[in-house]
């Protein structure tokens, strides 16, 4: 069953033309990913599912309804929830005040301390910086955070931009494992990477932007072995 | 000898405190919604004129009408936020205008309805207090302790409040802060209202003990701007130090040389952060 369908979604900003007329579907329970180089318009798509950046046509159906005109705190009610490009945290605030936030609206708040251990089961290493200033962290703590922090407002979907940016291989295989045991209790996760490889491996699904429109798609064991793909974003050599 | 350094304190940290709650309100507007609020001292005015009526004229227990007082003033921020502020959040220079012509608008609605001249009410608070030797003002005292005690409410409130958390976050990454279900325009308005019911809250603690007159928030404007200046714009704990550091040089110099030299010794600091750190003592560099 499809949770989320993106139909002819366009995104401009002003005279420059960031998404065309996307058409998407991603599965419940699913991992699904978007490829594409830097400007091809991923964080774009997720930015109006999250309701931060104004759609300019096409529609966004959430669970049968129609959320096109959603702005980012209701997609959060909703359970859509966007852990950003650069990961966003607050850098005067401590860990603990971080994912506090990320536990804002209504329901989050109910199960907050339930939510904050299973957050600290993923990342012990937040439990032990809880009272830390999130600007002092290291880059995949922070990362970590910010994963977490999304995690904090019981996600139905969780969004996430550009996870393995900047961090060290070692640590993208950390993550890599997190971001699969969350999707395994049911979490819908949809991931933005340039890291094609991290992302195909990890998803069932994927979509290839180029320039704003959809280049291509499919399950992401073909894609893997796709000469286009291969060439574009695996560096061309076998996988 | 004793009693001077003592007389230095005890004005320095009074005039200190009102500056506090004064620049507080300023910074937190300025750190939130980008707005220079230049109605600010229109605030402190509306506050002292509700004593004025509330106290003064009708006669009602001081207290009281420090609570009605300033929770009217707060209301009137929300208003004037949610009416007049929300469309230009963000560009700086179409929101100072906006405040501006706010300021000038309470200022001639205030001398339309209470007249333009400089009227007075009773001190509700008389005599000394003698502690070791000591005389301190007891309107001092009550002025200090209510200051403080709504400052530490307001510093509870920022650290460990839900919405006081989500203030923090707006002024650090509104996007980021609307990620998390914040409504940005809520946040506006709880701010735009809590400073200007600390700026009423000044301006009410001051009315026994300056004249009232439509045009009584100048002055501390430009203090708050100062203070503003000398701890950083948008900051907090520059704020209150700002605050403590001028309402203590003022009235050391106020002492010794008159208060024209302590304003000039003020400007003087302001000209030194300017040109050394120009961020201000606690501000972030941009
Ligand atoms: N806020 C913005 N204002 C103007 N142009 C933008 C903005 N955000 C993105 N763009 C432009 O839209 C295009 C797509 O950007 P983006 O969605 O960030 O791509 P990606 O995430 O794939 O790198 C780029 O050309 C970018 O320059
Ligand atoms: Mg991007």
């Amino acid at each position: 069953m499809s949770l989320i369908k993106l139909e002819n979604l366009c995104v401009d900003y002003g005279p420059i033309s960031a998404v065309k007329t996307l058409n998407a579907e991603i599965m419940n329970g699913s991992i699904t990913c978007i490829l594409g180089a830097n400007g091809a318009g991923k964080s774009s798509t997720l930015g109006c599912l999250a309701g931060l950046v104004p759609v300019s046509s096409g529609r966004i159906i959430y669970d049968g309804q129609d959320v096109t005109s959603h702005q980012a705190h209701q997609m959060v009610s909703a359970g859509v929830t966007l852990a950003p490009e650069g990961r966003r945290l607050f850098p005067g605030l401590t860990v603990y005040e971080n994912l506090r936030l990320g536990a804002y609206t209504g329901h989050a708040r109910e199960g907050f301390q339930e939510q904050l251990e299973a957050v600290f089961g993923y990342f012990p290493r937040l439990r032990e910086r809880r009272d830390q200033l999130a600007g002092s962290l290291s880059g995949g703590e922070q990362q970590m955070c910010a994963i977490g922090r999304a995690l904090m407002s019981r996600p139905r979907v969780l969004l996430l931009d550009e996870p393995s940016l900047g961090l060290a291989p070692k640590i993208i295989v950390e993550v890599a494992k997190i971001i699969r045991s969350i999707n395994k209790t049911g979490i819908t996760v949809l991931i933005v990477e340039q890291n094609a490889k991290l992302a195909l491996q990890l998803s069932s699904y994927g979509y290839v932007l180029e320039t704003g429109s959809l280049a291509l798609e499919g399950p992401c064991k073909d894609l893997l072995h796709d000469d286009h793909i291969r060439q574009a974003y695996l560096g061309g050599t076998a996988a | 000898m004793l009693q001077l350094t003592i007389q230095i304190a005890v004005n320095g940290l009074t005039f200190g405190l009102i500056y506090i709650l004064m620049a507080l309100g300023f910074t937190l507007i300025f750190g939130i919604m980008r707005v220079v609020n230049f109605a600010h001292g229109e605030f402190y005015m509306v506050g002292a004129i509700g004593i004025l009526l509330l106290f003064g004229t009708l006669g009602f227990n001081y207290y009281l009408s420090i609570v009605f007082a300033v929770l009217c003033v707060g209301l009137l921020g929300v208003i004037v936020e949610r009416v007049l502020l929300r469309g230009f959040v963000g560009r700086e220079l179409n929101s100072m205008i906006m405040a501006l012509a706010v300021a000038i608008t309470l200022q001639a609605l205030a001398a339309i309805l209470f007249g333009p001249q400089e009227q007075s009410v009773a001190r509700p608070v008389t005599g000394v207090l003698q502690v070791a030797g000591v005389f301190i003002p007891r309107d001092r005292i009550v002025v200090g302790v209510i200051a403080l005690a709504v400052l530490i409410a307001f510093y509870l409130f920022l650290r460990y409040a839900r919405y006081g958390l989500a203030m923090r976050a707006v002024a650090q990454d509104p996007a980021a802060a609307a990620l998390q279900g914040i409504r940005p325009g809520f946040i506006y308005s709880l701010a735009f209202g809590v400073g200007s019911l600390l700026a009423g809250l000044a301006g009410a603690l001051m009315a026994p003990v300056y004249t009232i007159s439509p045009f009584m928030g100048d002055v501390p404007m430009m203090m708050a701007f100062i203070v503003v200046i000398l701890g950083g714009l948008g900051s907090i704990p520059g704020a209150v130090v700002g605050g403590l550091l001028l309402g203590f040089v003022e009235s050391l110099f106020s002492t010794f040389f008159g208060s024209t030299i302590a304003t000039m010794i003020a400007f003087g600091m302001v000209v030194l952060i300017l040109l050394f750190k120009p961020s201000g003592l606690m501000g972030r560099a941009q």
